[in-house]
């Protein structure tokens, strides 16, 4: 096990939600092509808006390039891409196109990232990261009340493998609250925003 | 199997998009704002013959360890001076000097631990040194990495071409820190993405295991230096590969306003209990002034004849310099020693008649300031440009490594003016870059 500074660690933590939210909100537009209007087209590339997907993977990009010595060139290089994709599919009179393939290099830098990191800390953090993102984005985005349950067990497992602090009885709230009949989905957005603290 | 002139140039955009893939910038600041951008490669690379390199490999070993010797002395001894080799005024108004260091030995004697030392090929052949940069020499990542997607994109230009594999670099630096290392790990320490060679800072952590750091990664307590991990525990450095200038590595004992350094690094330094790497105050040895000596520096520590010539210097500071230069202005270049990066440098024959009478003022005003050298009519080589092969001037910086013993990299950094009308090669100023290829035989 290598040793990991506490800004990496924020900086991992942030490049997996920040690469999740990215994701997840292009595969959205994807799932209903044919319908992308000046609202989509804000939605993705307002550079004047931190909420748009354009600033999202920015915000991915600042992290992961200080990340470089953990994260190695190649996993970097497939985020590095997916800006270059995002600058495309803002010029291009089909940017579905230029997002899908901004998609499938986000998927690679996943995929590189799970198989040469050897540190499993490194790994396991920015894992942690797009977990915690997910429940967030699935509990917003009136997700089914299955696929919160499913993201909320994939990142109670996830959590135990970053050496990083967390709260029990925040992490046992939310598996409770995602097992419920009717779940309470700003009670679960609340708890997994509280699960890690980095100040 | 040879690769052909057009097969070349057209892989020329397969190579530079493989550098943009791997975020091969550097940072530049213009009108106070830092910018981000990609350093243009050519694919044509500069060869060197074996024994061409060979002989710059004796030069540069031979003068690096001079300055090293020097660097050595004028922190303790002084005997340079007492003997009336170089002038007192050159080293002690130096920018590069500090008093700190003075009495203070760095681990097994190193100074210089990378050096980047800058020539140009004269067009009879004859190699000249143009600088030499001992304080944080840049630019080694670049031929390294271009040379790796070179391999990937150009497969058959490698194909018994007998060069050098350069990208041994990771390992001779590596082995430069743990030389030095007083127990710990060995960390590279940036002043953070927003400087110039930001990738090569994270590029050799990456490369060479050792962990890329900042000021708040680093705590001095007990006298050792410490890497405080996420988790809250501490685990003693012994080397800092240090990619920060002097007046900043330690607000305590340098620049009370630095916030990229680390309080009292320098106390544990001077102490003994981590090496610096490249040592505080050897820009004192790299002072544009200093370099008119380092002939005579050759002679004096090492009895040899130096091997590699300087580009004809001369000291306005000396009156018999201050005449000559005052009568040939239009055929020198006057260099501001206190800059670099190309900038400070004016060609006499540029100036305008109203602009020479000032420049001689202030040249009069203050001739420790300024060096005049003759304008070295430098070999042009090519590049590729919009499909055709053009001329260009190019520089070549050579690294070398110090351990137990003075390495010259096989390679190193070509950069050549986009400018056909210029002679100012540097990146910060619009210039590209070659790999380097040295002939093993």
């Amino acid at each position: 096990m290598s040793i990991l500074s506490f800004g990496n660690s924020e900086r991992l933590f942030w490049l997996g939600r920040y690469s999740e939210r990215v994701y997840t909100g292009i595969r959205s537009f994807l799932g209903r092509s044919g319908t992308w209007s000046s609202s989509a087209e804000k939605t993705c590339f307002d550079d004047g808006n931190n909420e748009s997907l354009y600033c999202s993977l920015i915000f991915a990009y600042d992290n992961a390039i200080v990340l470089r010595d953990e994260i190695g060139s190649d996993t970097f290089s497939y985020i590095q891409m997916a800006v270059y994709e995002m600058n495309s599919a803002k010029k291009s009179p089909a940017p579905l196109l230029h997002l899908q393939k901004v998609n499938d290099n986000i998927a690679a830098f996943w995929g590189m990232a799970d198989d040469i990191i050897s540190d499993e800390n490194v790994r396991g953090i920015i894992k942690l990261g797009k977990r915690i993102e997910r429940v967030d984005l699935y509990a917003r985005n009136n997700a089914g009340n299955d696929e919160i349950r499913r993201e909320v067990r994939r990142l109670t497992y996830r959590i135990a493998k970053t050496g990083l602090h967390y709260s029990r009885e925040t992490l046992e709230g939310l598996n409770k609250l995602a097992e419920a009949e009717s779940i309470d989905r700003p009670e679960i957005i609340r708890k997994v925003e509280s699960l890690i603290k980095f100040s | 199997m040879t690769v052909t002139e057009e097969e070349l140039c057209r892989h020329s955009d397969s190579v530079n998009e493989q550098l943009a893939r791997y975020g091969v910038r550097f940072g530049i600041y213009r009108n106070g704002e830092f910018h981000e951008q990609l350093f243009p490669f050519d694919v044509i690379p500069r060869v060197i013959g074996h024994e061409e390199f060979s002989c710059l490999e004796r030069g540069l070993k031979q003068r690096v360890s001079a300055l090293n010797e020097f660097l050595k002395d004028i922190y303790s001894e002084r005997k340079i001076i007492s003997d009336g080799v170089v002038a007192e005024e050159f080293i002690y108004s130096g920018s590069g000097y500090l008093a700190q260091c003075d009495g203070v030995s760095p681990p097994k004697g190193i100074y210089a631990h990378i050096s980047g030392i800058d020539l140009v090929q004269g067009k009879n052949g004859s190699w000249y040194v143009l600088e030499d940069n001992l304080r944080i020499p840049s630019g080694a990542s670049y031929p390294m990495i271009a040379r790796e997607l070179c391999m990937r994109s150009i497969p058959s230009e490698f194909e018994g071409n007998m060069a050098e594999d350069n990208r041994d670099y990771p390992e001779l630096l590596r082995r430069t820190m743990d030389f030095v290392n007083t127990g710990g790990h060995s960390v590279i320490l940036t002043p953070g993405r927003l400087n110039a060679a930001y990738f090569e800072h994270s590029y050799f952590a990456e490369r060479t295991g050792a962990r890329l750091v900042t000021c708040d990664d680093l705590t001095v307590e007990n006298d050792k230096l410490y890497f405080i991990d996420y988790s809250g525990r501490k685990e003693k450095v012994g080397a800092v590969y240090r990619r920060i200038s002097d007046e900043y590595i330690d607000p305590v004992n340098f620049n009370r306003a630095s916030l990229i350094g680390i309080p009292h690094i320098f106390d544990i330094y001077r102490k003994g209990n981590v090496a610096l790497i490249n040592a505080p105050g050897n820009g004192a040895a790299d002072d544009k002034g200093i370099y008119y000596f380092v002939p005579r520096m050759i002679k004096y520590y090492l009895d040899e004849e130096p091997i590699l010539q300087n580009a004809p210097t001369y000291l306005p500071y000396y009156e018999g310099d201050m005449k000559y230069v005052l009568e040939n202005f239009d055929s020198l270049v006057i260099k501001d020693v206190a800059e670099a990066g190309g900038y400070g440098v004016v060609f006499g024959n540029k100036l305008s008649s109203q602009e020479k009478d000032n420049f001689k003022s202030m040249l009069k005003a203050e001739p420790r300031r300024f060096i005049a050298q003759e304008v070295i009519d430098f070999r042009d080589i090519d590049i590729y440009e919009e499909g055709r092969r053009v001329p260009r001037k190019a520089d070549f910086r050579a690294f070398v490594l110090m351990s137990d013993e003075p390495v010259v990299w096989k390679s190193g950094l070509t950069r050549f003016s986009r400018n056909p009308d210029s002679f100012i090669v540097n990146s910060s100023q619009g210039g590209g870059f070659k790999d380097t290829w040295v002939i093993s035989k």
